[in-house]
């Protein structure tokens, strides 16, 4: 113990008394006083720290460090009791007179309606057995094109106005071509999805963008048939949009796929009675899909005659413009916070809803 | 390719509304995109002239019209298209007329003049698309007689989208065979000139690959004139204008029977002798639009002794045109190769009727038959004289049988997932003229060549699925599959990282993959920096979308900047993307990494009542990244290493396990201004591949201690060449029973001394054998303290 009697038990004696004049506050400058008294150039805690030279060298460490605990906790009592003040709040009335006053807020945020649905796709995939695989965006014109049985120079071409890097390299038409990087890579069985985006050398209209998104989905086994195809695309078309919905699937053509078909469901806009949205079909066309061509099991180095399997796509921006009634594709990616935030279960603080 | 009903009906017995056919065919394969109905829907428009034409006193885009309608009087009528004028012949609907949508013309005023009537366009009339303005009939009638008749034609139009594996589709005998097939009804094939051949005149084919099959023939005493009302009308109801007789029927075969021909002015052309070969360089070959097109060894011409006479299967010369005086015609029905025809098209940026039909692979057994229809219309018609006898140049004379393909039925309920037999595939493939005999359990199926689409077995099955009806097969059998999903932990560490942020108040964007090429300098990246080098799309939609981005972050300051009007107070968005560096592998792609940039702005919260805004800060971001590595589990060992490298200043990478997983910095005013943003931007890039390929421990449970903790805070000083992550680390090693260790105190100023810096920290201790004494934390304490003063030379502050 010293002369001056800063010890322990004197610095316990100086907070447990500060921490009472400062509840006992009732308004600001009270507490400026306060801060001064305690803190300021000539504050009680501030000469106790310059007193410690007078110690025993021993002891300066424990009642240097116990100085600077009591400053920390008179500081955010402090701070505490000044934003309390401020805001009329105290123990007794812990809102400031109007309940109705809204409480601290930070930003709101929330997930890009793209990405949203292609999880809800996901999850509905998922839980039917499919994995994920995924592939590059600048594909080689070999897996994009030929090993998808589109002949160099054929006008089946025509109809994916494509983007070039040069001769042979190029920005992937569709999702497909992650088929037969799959199947190079893995034996059959498999079943996966393949979400991701592609892109077309297209001028964008409200309804065709240059870049957009896909999921491509592939079933191989050894017996897999169109009947299943049918199952799995209505499993997931009632899943998505509701068991109410009918589907139907007709004839087209895919170079990659035979048979191949076109998936409508019926127009959710007339239920089917015809309307403008569906060109007065009553039917909105939703994916293409088809069993998988043999030239295609072939360029992947599956035996065609041991093994069937059935593909699909689906374009994940139509079906979120389908689902929420987006009149414009290129909304999605314009990213206007009005918009996305739109989508949120909350809304963006600050904007004009 | 738009069809039409009154024409198929001369192949076919059709009963159905056009509706019905509609969605038939659809469902057949033939999607029918549109429904054009030209059956006249409106009643008392007649034939008027326009005498007079005068402004609108009261509005400048007005016209007031005196128009001879037939009646006593002339009718005053306020018009305001832009083409109506004085000596027009029109459509007028007089009073009491009734247009499409039951809209009833009625005598009223029109800002203060009388309108009796209204002068229509093709759209108010429902028979055509011409927004711009009223029709001007380019006829004469009496002024008053009905345009009912005139005006409308009793057809409805089908537009057919046609896949280009099926060139057979673009014909209306091909669409008839369709329809034949559909509802199990009679083809009627059109009448014929049977004609012989004996090679009559010389053709020269250079190149057999080029033109596998060459056809002509001679027409003798042509004589030109406009063709039947009938063949002109069927045109029409094609879209396709009529020209004169011997023309229009070229035309005519070209939709009836889907192969083009083409007509020579045989006088016209030099020697006797037509070759079909490459253009020479410099050639050059006026074709029948009037554009002179420059040739080369690529293009496939037709020529005579001297020079090319058309661009094969795609358009012919306007020398050899057929002329009012044209006397002798020969006609051309070849079939050149889709590669070769594509080639020239695409060169001379020419389509035509004839070139999308060779390019889609023309039926190579049809080409006789065609000129055998073009001859018949032209004897019947009185259009000239068909010689009996044609040049057939073909090279392989097996290419026009028929090809014979194995059918397994197995295979078909296989891949079907049905149960039919043998004798109803026989029956199902007869209706589309594809006829099959049994072999043992299986069949071998004929297919002519006009379905040359029809290769393998596969596509036979196709043809079985859509006869048999793809809403026929069906559902009953369900099957389980033995097949799992793995789920990717990558994609659920990326997919828990967006909730997480988003769930942190940012909001997701999604941008495009293009950046400007002009980016990397706005950002000041170095040259030699990898961002500073993207990949070049060859045909770009914009100078400004013409390369892959390399980050994400030109992209985001965009729609900062494009944002900043809705949200002047602060933004925080992120985007999960990926970007395209051109490092590649051995198969020369990019490398494409995705990367989880987010940046914020401005104002750290919405403006409220209750707590004051402040400017975001380098803090505030540090602390962001901090705690999302904290969350995914690797809080402790991420060092952060300033990259020194890098423009501008203040990048700072994040390393764990020696592998970069985060890069954090600021982006200055300099460069966020040049995207029209006034604030600094704050950044963060989380690279959760990199993270992922790395591992990341599951977490452990060790048990919880039940003993109170004892904290203790201590106050230091350090030279500016200590780190705060030192001292920690000096810490965590001395300090045992150490729960936590907490800064909550930093300082740096004058009454230090130069390059002095103070820090305040919490220790936390607890220790699962029992309540820490006083003593032992002393104990500690000094120990930790030794350890600061001998390792690092930093001391306890003493004022
Ligand atoms: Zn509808």
């Amino acid at each position: 113990m010293s002369d001056d009697g800063i010890d322990r038990k004197v610095l316990e004696q100086i907070e447990r008394e500060a921490t009472d004049r400062l509840r006992n506050a009732g308004d600001l400058e009270t507490l400026e006083e306060l801060r001064i008294n305690y803190l300021g150039r000539k504050g009680v805690l501030t000469l106790a720290l310059r007193s410690i030279g007078q110690l025993p060298q021993e002891e300066r460490p424990l009642i240097g460090s116990l100085i600077n605990e009591i400053k920390g906790r008179f500081n955010s009592l402090f701070d505490e009791i000044k934003a309390g003040i401020s805001a009329g709040i105290s123990d007794e009335e812990p809102y400031p007179g109007d309940p109705s006053l809204p409480g601290r807020r930070m930003w709101t945020g929330g997930p890009h309606i793209l990405h949203k649905v292609m999880k809800d796709v996901k999850e509905i995939f998922y839980r039917m057995g499919y994995s994920l695989a995924e592939g590059p965006e600048v594909e080689l014109d070999y897996y994009n094109f030929e090993a998808l049985n589109f002949p160099k120079d054929h006008p089946s071409r025509d109809t994916q106005d494509t983007f070039y890097i040069n001769r042979d390299i190029l920005l992937r038409t569709q999702t497909s071509p992650v088929q037969v990087r799959h199947m190079e890579k893995y034996d059959p069985p498999l079943r996966v999805i393949s979400p991701g985006r592609v892109y077309r050398n297209e001028t964008p209209d409200p309804s065709h963008a240059s870049e957009f998104h896909q999921m491509e989905g592939l079933y191989v086994d050894r017996d897999v048939s169109l009947a299943d195809l049918r199952n799995d695309v209505t499993y997931f078309i009632h899943s998505f949009f509701g068991r109410e919905t009918n589907v139907r699937f007709r004839p087209h053509f895919f170079p990659f796929t035979e048979p191949s078909a076109e998936v409508d469901m019926t127009c959710f806009a007339c239920s089917g009675d015809g309307c403008p949205i569906c060109q007065k079909t009553g039917w909105i066309e939703i994916m293409g899909a088809g069993m998988v061509h043999p030239n295609v099991f072939k360029f992947a180095g599956y035996d065609p005659d041991s093994v069937t399997g059935f593909a699909f796509g689906l374009g994940i921006d139509r079906i979120a413009m389908l689902k929420y009634g987006v009149d414009d594709i290129r909304r999605f990616l314009a990213n206007d916070i009005r918009f996305l935030s739109q989508f949120w279960r909350g809304s963006w603080v600050g904007a004009e809803k | 390719m738009k069809v039409s009903i009154s024409w198929l009906k001369r192949y076919v017995d059709i009963e159905e509304d056009p509706k019905t056919l509609a969605d038939d065919l659809t469902m057949f394969g033939l999607n029918v995109e549109g429904i054009e109905d030209h059956r006249p829907d409106f009643t008392g428009v007649v034939f008027g002239k326009v005498i007079e034409c005068g402004r609108h006193p009261g509005a400048d885009k007005l016209s007031v019209c005196k128009v001879d309608a037939g009646g006593k009087e002339m009718l005053n009528i306020v018009c305001g298209a832009p083409n109506v004028r004085a000596g027009l012949n029109v459509a007028v609907a007089v009073n009491d007329a009734v247009l499409p949508g039951n809209f009833k013309i009625k005598k009223t005023k029109l800002r203060g003049e009388i309108s009796e009537g209204m002068i229509c366009s093709e759209t108010e009339l429902g028979i055509g698309s011409d927004p711009g303005g009223i029709i001007e009939l380019d006829f004469e009638m009496e002024p008053g007689a009905d345009l009912r008749e005139r005006l409308g034609t009793d057809d409805v139009i089908l537009d057919i989208e046609v896949t280009p594996n099926r060139p057979d589709q673009l014909s209306h005998f091909g669409i008839a065979r369709e329809i034949a097939a559909l509802y199990k009804r009679k083809l009627r094939e059109p009448d014929f000139f049977p004609l012989e051949t004996d090679d009559s005149f010389l053709v020269k084919v250079e190149d057999h690959l080029d033109c596998p099959r060459y056809s002509a023939v001679c027409v003798d005493n042509v004589n030109i004139a406009d063709s039947p009302g009938w063949l002109q009308d069927l045109l029409v109801s094609a879209g396709i204008k009529p020209v004169n007789n011997i023309v229009d029927i070229t035309n005519f075969v070209l939709m009836e029977m889907g192969h083009p021909l083409h007509a020579f002015d045989r006088d016209r052309i030099i020697g006797d002798t037509i070759n079909v070969r490459r253009a020479r360089h410099g050639e050059k070959l006026e074709t029948l639009d009037e554009v002179e097109r420059k040739l080369d060894n690529d293009i496939l011409v037709i020529a005579d002794d001297e020079m090319p006479i058309a661009v094969a299967g795609v358009m012919g010369g306007r020398e050899s045109e057929i002329r009012t005086n044209t006397k002798r015609v020969i006609l051309e029905s070849a079939v050149f190769d889709p590669g070769a025809v594509r080639r020239s098209s695409h060169s001379l940026k020419m389509d035509t009727e004839a070139s999308y039909r060779f390019e889609r692979e023309a039926d190579i057994g049809i080409t006789v038959r065609a000129l055998e229809r073009a001859c018949y219309l032209i004897e019947e018609t009185g259009a000239g004289e068909p010689g009996r006898m044609i040049t057939d140049r073909i090279e392989k004379k097996d290419s026009i049988e028929d090809i014979r393909i194995a059918l397994r039925v197995r295979q078909v309920n296989r891949l079907m997932g049905t149960h039919l037999g043998s004798g109803e595939l026989v029956e199902l493939l007869e209706r589309l003229g594809l006829f099959s005999e049994l072999s043992g359990k299986d069949l071998i199926v004929s297919v002519p060549s006009f379905r040359r689409d029809v290769k393998a077995e596969v596509d036979l099955i196709e043809e079985v699925a859509r006869v048999y009806g793809y809403e026929n097969i069906g559902r009953e059998e369900e099957r389980s599959s033995t097949i799992f999903s793995r789920v990717s932990s990558l994609d659920r560490l990326r997919e828990e990282l967006s909730s997480f942020l988003c769930a942190r108040g940012y909001a997701e964007v999604i941008d495009s993959s293009f950046m400007d090429p002009e980016d990397p300098e706005t950002f000041e990246w170095r040259k030699d920096d990898v961002r500073s080098s993207p990949v070049r799309l060859l045909n770009p939609l914009s100078v400004s979308q013409s390369v892959l981005r390399t980050s994400l972050l030109p992209g985001m300051l965009r729609t900062i900047a494009r944002n900043a009007s809705v949200e002047q107070e602060g933004i925080r968005i992120f985007e999960m993307g990926k970007v395209f560096l051109p490092v590649g592998s051995g198969d020369g792609l990019p490398e494409e990494k995705q990367h989880l940039t987010a940046c914020f702005a401005r104002k750290n919260r919405p403006v409220q009542w209750i707590d004051k805004q402040r400017e975001y800060d380098f803090l505030d971001m540090k602390g962001e990244l901090e705690t999302i590595f904290e969350w995914v589990g690797i809080d402790s060992s991420v060092t952060m290493e300033r990259d020194k490298a890098d423009e501008p200043d203040y990048t700072f990478n994040w390393l764990y396990k020696n592998e970069l997983v985060g890069i954090c910095g600021m982006i200055p005013r300099r460069v966020s201004n040049r995207y029209g943003i006034s604030a600094p931007v704050y950044y963060f890039t989380v690279l959760a591949e990199a993270i992922h390929s790395l591992g990341v421990d599951e977490p452990a449970y060790s048990g919880l201690i039940q003993y109170p903790s004892v904290k203790r805070d201590l106050c230091v000083v350090a030279s500016d060449r200590v780190r705060f992550s030192d001292i920690r680390n000096v810490v965590k090693k001395r300090a045992k029973h150490l729960e936590y260790i907490r800064l909550f105190d930093y300082y740096r100023g004058d009454n230090l001394g130069k390059g002095q810096r103070s820090y305040a920290f919490r220790l936390s201790f607890r220790s699962p054998d029992g309540t820490l004494e006083d003593k032992a934390v002393d104990k500690v304490i000094g120990r930790v303290l030794d350890g600061l003063r001998t390792e690092l030379q930093v001391s306890l502050r003493m004022e």
